[in-house]
């Protein structure tokens, strides 16, 4: 048998997989946006100003701004108070995963044991974050250190996982947020919060290890 | 209209198209997800950049060079040959028949699972042209802008990937 172009064509579209995105990249992209709109909007982009040209302004300027205005107060606003500039801080931590990895220290202590690194942050943190021993599960503690994070001091606890290193950043927060993944520079981040504190894990682990290590954490954070 | 607005009204729409092309590029469920998000979020970012274009394209343009990157960063694919042969035999043999299938869907079947294998087993620069052109219908000139190669080229590997296809599925049973 043989295929001309137009036969090969046709095969290819009536036969071949189309693969349609599943819902949840549509949830995680929504929700990057999210938050990627409350960092732009906090931090206006310096590029936007020239852009605007004399003709632009008048009425559709004042309607503009009080959409703005409006939106701010509706949306931007509360998602702000939620997420505490979530956006750019993401970026930061997964910098200080990667300054951790290539010139250390990833662990300031170093224990398998959580009685001796929780005991650790005392005088250095005003909170005191929670520690886990997930060995059992494959992910082995490996120690912590103190990160500075846009003036906070946060507690970063190291797991390891095979020969991954996953560091995951704690400082004291009042908001509830479920475990939010997204990608920086091909790293994973998952992040979320407790109501009483926020938790952001950063790793090149695959997707589906983070989401296991996240639900280990969720886990042992119910059962206490 | 908001930045998001217009991410949303005319980027999102093209939402299953990027996700096949890295579907099909990254030949993984998981990472294609990644690269997807990752161009998705890149796209967000530049949506001044897109003007007046044909959103489509523009994003595939984005999502196609996400993955080239993820590739090059796992260095994992065969880039000399341009038909893995054993990739292809390995997909094809793998398949078991369930008896309880009907001869006339087991058949679409058979040639679904040929045809995915065959264009699978296409290195990835001749993948690419294949599903820009097959499955998205774009027009060679949309195609080398998004490859960033000249038309002619567009034409060639297409000429290639086709050759190779042709050659491996005119020796199975397909439609008879």
């Amino acid at each position: 048998m043989s295929l001309d172009d137009q036969d090969l064509s046709s095969l290819i579209r009536h036969h071949a997989t189309r693969h349609a995105a599943p819902d949840a990249l549509r949830a995680g992209i929504h929700a990057q946006i999210t938050l990627a709109e409350a960092g732009r909007s906090a931090v206006p982009l310096p590029a936007e100003a020239p852009r605007r040209r004399w003709f632009d302004f008048g009425w559709r300027t004042a309607s503009v701004s009080f959409a703005l205005g409006l939106a701010c107060a509706f949306v931007v606003l509360p998602v702000l108070q939620h997420i505490d500039f979530n956006e750019p801080v993401d970026a930061d931590l997964v910098a200080d995963h990667v300054r951790a990895l290539q010139v250390g220290p990833v662990t300031e202590v170093v224990s398998t044991d959580r009685h001796t690194v929780k005991p650790w942050f005392q005088g250095r943190l005003d909170y005191a974050p929670p520690v886990f021993d997930l060995a059992a599960d494959g992910f082995p503690l490996m120690g912590g250190r103190v990160e500075h994070v846009r003036g906070n001091v946060v507690a970063t606890l190291a797991y390891a996982r095979n020969r991954h290193v996953i560091d995951v950043f704690v400082w004291p927060s009042a908001a509830q947020q479920a475990p939010v993944r997204s990608v920086r520079k091909g790293f994973n981040v998952v992040h979320w919060a407790d109501g009483s504190m926020q938790y952001w894990a950063v790793s090149d682990l695959e997707r589906i290890e983070m989401e296991r290590f996240t639900q280990l954490w969720l886990d042992r954070v119910a059962a206490q | 209209m908001s930045q998001r607005q217009v991410f949303e009204a005319r980027v999102l729409p093209h939402l299953d198209a990027a996700y096949n092309l890295a579907r099909w590029l990254l030949r993984n469920e998981q990472s294609a997800e990644d690269a997807v998000q990752e161009a998705s979020m890149r796209a967000f970012r530049y949506i001044d950049s897109l003007r007046g274009d044909d959103a489509r394209p523009w994003l595939l343009g984005i999502v196609r060079n996400t993955c080239f990157t993820m590739l090059e960063r796992q260095r994992n694919g065969p880039e000399l040959v341009e038909f893995d042969d054993a990739e292809f035999e390995a997909a094809v043999g793998a398949v078991e028949h369930s008896p309880s299938d009907p001869a006339v869907h087991l058949q679409r079947q058979r040639t679904r699972v040929q045809i995915d294998a065959a264009i699978r087993a296409l290195s990835p620069r001749l993948r690419e042209v294949i599903v820009l052109r097959e499955f998205e219908d774009l027009e060679y000139a949309q195609i080398a802008k998004i490859v960033a190669v000249p038309i002619g080229t567009v034409m060639s590997r297409l000429a290639r990937a086709r050759e190779k296809l042709r050659g491996v599925l005119s020796q199975t049973s397909l439609g008879e």
